[in-house]
């Protein structure tokens, strides 16, 4: 009890007392010098007291009180203060050491910074997009329901995403409705609670301004199964959803609350139009809840799916009742003990007779298989997208991470050489080897820290960068990625640990030498000795990691360069795009027809639009449209395959897009909804289904070898089609004029105008005929070209910089270590100037030994190239992995800088006078 | 027989210890300034314990952060200003318990000093 007192009186007592010394040091100064003063004068006076002569007295009290240095030296350390005394001094020192060396400092700290910065940036974002969970409780025990089915699966309409199995197959995630309700009814005895949920793009009327906007249908137990709740009114009810066509409310995200209604809390009873289906706001979901798609962004409106068909219907039938078109997505929560594979298999059974009860199985027709996969993070679409890319930049991040580290090595060793001198002078003169050593890491951590912040901020300004690369600048996709604290605390820990380990390693060697060696060491030494790890092995390493980025960096930069070169078949300038997608609700077929040659004609008469094209899909938009094409008396079912690409476009569409017809005729006035079928296909179409024929007045039909035919009119020069890299398909077009209906329609108006004048006047010239229709995904088709190539540019970019923050490096680790070995060798270089050699062979002598360094560093660089360039083959265009010019270029590049380097440290070699070098200590 | 080399830091440590016994014995009496702890020391063991003065400024220092005497600025007997030590209440207990131990530490050596060949032999 007693001792516990003691103890805690002792806890508190010393931090105070601690602070108290610090914080009035010079207060605790001036006392200390007061308290031996006033014993010297009371000691002095007794002996004075005692007989003695005052001067003798004076003397002796002295010498009894001893040093005043060393007892004021003693009360310090009573009080804790040597420490902190000997880390002020250090950190003085260090900032001195820094700002003496601005270039080491710089670039020690730059990498660093890069280094660091770099890694977060990458790491967080490839975090968020692959591994990011929903956010809801428990997402862990959410499950993803998927179908996997050979290449005869019995499903064959489809509206969602499916991958291609490795081999053959398809796996996907779409379920029709009926199908869906069946597991449904038997998903609680199997273990594994279902609800569904379908996202869609559709047209909005917000707050009197139409868009185009993310909605998800969601069935009424969704949110119950999710666990979130609204932040504000109530969420999506089975009540809503009990009946198809009815359940006309929303639940609005957080994002659309504060863009458009301000956060206000009477947003709840107010209206909004989806596709003409007016819907009341019932409530807002909390921020960062996401829907069940995807993780990264949110869909404006989430309505229950009873509202499928009066919001969205597609075709005659409700989807809610269509068995043959597959489309809605299920995730389910399992309960709690239940493995994986025994839901999977209950439902598994219900899932093959729920389809054998919908759909009719023809012979050679394979059911599909129930997959249950991991819903933590919702549908996550993106992943096939990103997954390979975001994998190949991780790396290359991680290699200049490495890189950093290396650097840092390289500069601490090098610096530590140079100081072994110093250390043991300062071993000499009696400093302790631990006090060294804590010297040292003083000014490792500085330099360390000073790398780590700038790094810090370039991560937290580059956070979003690379989201914003990713995507298309007219798309609204804000994906927003957190500063990911424990990425920059993994890199930042690495960088800073390779600072500490190498810069104590020196030191470590000068505690250890003895005191004489190292000072007579730099005195008279002709020959080298080994110190330590080998400076040359690290420059080495640090050429190989430069020579894989630098190729890298060429790869991709060429890939870039290839893609731009493209000849797409069309000018590609003074193009602007966009599109129009009118509810078939206010435009049944035939209807909608009528509106896009309404609205062709309008901005034809819009004063600088020079002409109007139009197309289903645009061209170079990564989308497709293939139907079949089976030509008139074909003698076999046979001849009729393939299906072909197909572009349903406006009859001025090849005048206004520069695409030239090489034979026959263009669309023209003439062509009509009722005037005769016409066609005109591409030179590669031509080629494929008419060898040795002239195509012109052939027939074809796209529904079946029994018409209605459609006579070939023209043959038009050959474009690219969905893809950029792809070479131009066979493909061929129809006057939309000629079809019965179009989901939509993009424009392409070719015009002098800049786009931002001419958009507003667009807008109006829509809202005079639809006040209700947006003009969606406005853009250039130079941007449209551009979001091909987005990837390839982000690449080519991050690439480059890493290529450059490697080059640089080896050049300032070269440079480092070659002005080192000739400072060493000045002795050894007069001497052999003295016995004959030329300057020349000096010079020479230095650069071969770069040279042999940066070769051997090349050699093991073009190696790994092998090896690693082929993993990123499909992220190339037009080259091969092992393409020479980048190999070689890279190689060349790698030997150019090295050579460059060393070229100051030979001419100052080749520069040494022999008299002063062999007097020179 | 002992190796010198070993036994000095023990005696250095008893020495320590017993350095600050001494002051916390001698400002339990009322309070001291510096020199005032010497003379007192020195007064009550007959001159007959001699202390390094350098080495008492850090012990007093050293107490005080250990919260087992506080200082005061005040006047000295020729109206002199000069820092006057005093115990604490942690510094009483302290005292009292050192001084327990120093007696059974005493105790023991010198019953452990008094041992013959015949004691030991009857103990075994």
């Amino acid at each position: 009890m007693k001792r516990l007192f003691l103890l805690l009186t002792r806890l508190a007592s010393q931090p105070l007392s601690w602070a108290r010394a610090i914080t009035r040091r010079s207060r605790l100064e001036a006392e200390m010098e007061a308290e031996l003063a006033s014993h010297l004068n009371l000691l002095t006076a007794d002996l004075i007291r005692l007989g003695q002569p005052p001067a003798e007295a004076r003397r002796n009290a002295r010498i009894a009180l001893g040093s005043a240095v060393d007892a004021k030296e003693g009360m310090r350390r009573s009080l804790g203060l040597r420490l902190w005394d000997d880390l002020y001094a250090d950190v003085r020192y260090g900032a001195r050491m820094l700002r003496k060396s601005p270039g080491f400092t710089f670039i020690a700290a730059f990498s660093l910074a890069l280094a660091i910065g770099a890694n977060t940036t990458i790491f967080s974002l490839a975090r968020q997009i692959l591994y990011q969970r929903l956010a809801v409780p428990h997402p862990e025990t959410l499950r993803l329901l998927a179908w996997a089915g050979d290449d005869h699966v019995v499903v064959h309409a489809m509206w969602g995403e499916w991958d291609n199995l490795p081999g053959s197959g398809i796996q996907c995630t779409s379920f029709s409705y009926p199908v869906y309700h069946q597991l449904q009814a038997r998903s609680a005895a199997a273990g594994l609670n279902l609800a569904a949920f379908k996202d869609d793009t559709m047209n909005a009327t917000v707050a009197g301004e139409a868009r185009s906007a993310e909605a998800e249908f969601v069935s009424g137990n969704f949110y119950d199964l999710v666990g979130v709740r609204t932040q504000l009114g109530r969420s999506i009810q089975p009540s809503d959803d009990a009946i198809p066509g009815s359940g006309a409310v929303a639940v609005i995200s957080d994002g659309l609350w504060a863009r458009q209604y301000g956060r206000s809390p009477s947003v709840l009873g107010q209206t909004l139009r989806l596709n003409q289906a007016v819907v009341t706001i019932v409530g807002v979901n909390p921020p960062g809840f996401t829907g069940a798609k995807s993780v990264q962004q949110s869909p404006d409106i989430f309505i229950p799916l009873s509202m499928q068909p009066v919001v969205d219907p597609k075709g005659e039938n409700s989807l809610i009742e269509d068995q043959e078109m597959w489309w809605l997505n299920s995730i389910g929560r399992i309960a709690p003990g239940i493995p994986d594979t025994q839901a999977q298999a209950a439902l598994g059974a219900a899932f093959q007779a729920a389809v054998r009860a919908t759909l009719p199985l023809k012979t050679g027709d394979s059911l599909p298989r129930l997959v249950l996969s991991d819903g933590s993070r919702g549908m996550h679409p993106t992943d096939n997208l990103f997954r390979k890319p975001l994998y190949v930049l991780l790396t290359m991040t991680g290699f200049v991470l490495l890189l950093a580290c290396v650097n840092i090595a390289n500069l601490m060793l090098a610096r530590g050489a140079h100081r072994q001198r110093e250390m043991s002078v300062r071993l000499a003169l009696g400093a302790g080897r631990r006090r060294i050593l804590r010297q040292m890491l003083t000014e490792s951590l500085m330099l360390s820290l000073l790398g780590g912040i700038s790094g810090m901020f370039l991560a937290y300004l580059g956070r979003n960068v690379l989201p914003s690369l990713l995507s298309n600048p007219w798309e609204n996709n804000a994906l927003n990625v957190p500063f990911d604290w424990l990425v920059f605390t993994f890199a930042a820990a690495v960088t800073l640990a390779t600072g500490l380990l190498f810069g104590l390693a020196p030191a470590f060697g000068a505690a250890r030498a003895e005191v004489g060696t190292a000072l007579k060491d730099t005195a008279q030494t002709t020959t080298r000795r080994r110190k330590g790890l080998g400076g040359k092995s690290i420059v080495g390493f640090q050429v190989a990691l430069s020579t894989l980025l630098v190729i890298g960096a060429l790869l991709f930069l060429r890939t870039l360069f290839a893609l731009n070169t493209i000849n797409v078949g069309f000018p590609t300038d003074h193009l602007l795009l966009f599109g129009i997608n009118p509810p078939s609700l206010r435009y049944p077929d035939g209807k909608d027809i009528q509106l896009y040659q309404r609205l062709e004609q309008a901005f034809a008469a819009i004063p600088g639009v020079q002409s109007v094209a139009a197309s289903d899909p645009p061209l170079l938009s990564g989308n497709m449209s293939v139907t079949g094409f089976s030509i008139e008396g074909a003698k076999s079912a046979k001849q009729n395959l393939p299906p072909q690409k197909r572009l349903a476009v406006g009859n001025d569409f090849f005048h206004t897009m520069g695409v030239p017809i090489t034979a026959g005729r263009s669309f023209g006035p003439q062509d009509t909804t009722t005037s005769a079928k016409v066609a005109i296909i591409n030179q590669a179409l031509a080629k494929e289904r008419f060898p040795g024929i002239n195509p012109l007045g052939k027939r074809f039909s796209t529904a079946g070898d029994k018409g209605p035919w459609i006579e070939i009119v023209g043959i038009s020069a050959d474009t690219r089609y969905a893809s950029l890299r792809d070479p131009a398909p066979a493909q061929f077009f129809l006057p939309y004029i000629q079809m019965e209906k179009r989901d939509g329609l993009t424009y392409e108006l070719r015009t002098q105008l800049d786009p931002s004048t001419l958009v507003p006047t667009l807008r109006r010239t829509v809202a005079a005929i639809d006040p209700d229709l947006p003009l969606v995904d406005i853009r250039t088709q130079q941007e449209q070209i551009d979001s091909m190539m987005q990837m390839e540019r982000t690449f080519a970019a991050l690439t480059a910089g890493f290529g450059l923050l490697a080059l640089s490096l080896a050049c300032v680790g070269i440079y480092g270590v070659m002005a080192y070995s000739v400072s060493n060798r000045t002795n050894e270089i007069g001497i052999r100037l003295a016995l004959g050699a030329m300057p020349r062979q000096v010079l020479a002598m230095v650069l071969r030994e770069s040279t042999w360094i940066s070769l051997a560093g090349v050699a093991i660089g073009l190696g790994a190239a092998a090896l690693l360039t082929r993993l990123v083959k499909s992220m190339l265009y037009g080259l091969e992995p092992t393409d020479p010019f980048s190999l070689a270029g890279g190689a060349a590049l790698l030997l150019v800088v090295g050579l460059a380097a060393s070229w100051i440290p030979a001419h100052r070699a080749a520069a040494v006078q022999p008299m002063e070098a062999l007097r020179h200590d | 027989m002992t190796d010198p080399q070993v036994s000095q830091p023990k005696q250095l440590d008893l020495l320590q210890g017993t350095l600050d016994l001494l002051i916390l014995k001698a400002v339990s009496l009322g309070p001291l300034h510096g020199y005032g702890v010497l003379l007192r020391i020195q007064q009550i063991s007959g001159q007959s314990l001699i202390i390094q003065q350098g080495s008492l400024y850090p012990a007093l220092y050293r107490l005080e952060h250990q919260g087992v005497i506080a200082s005061e600025w005040g006047e000295s007997d020729n109206n002199r200003k000069a820092k006057f030590y005093r115990l604490t209440v942690a510094g009483r207990l302290r005292l009292a318990d050192e001084t327990a131990r120093w007696n059974r530490m005493s105790t023991l050596i010198g019953q452990f000093l008094l041992a013959t060949p015949a004691t030991l032999g009857e103990e075994v």
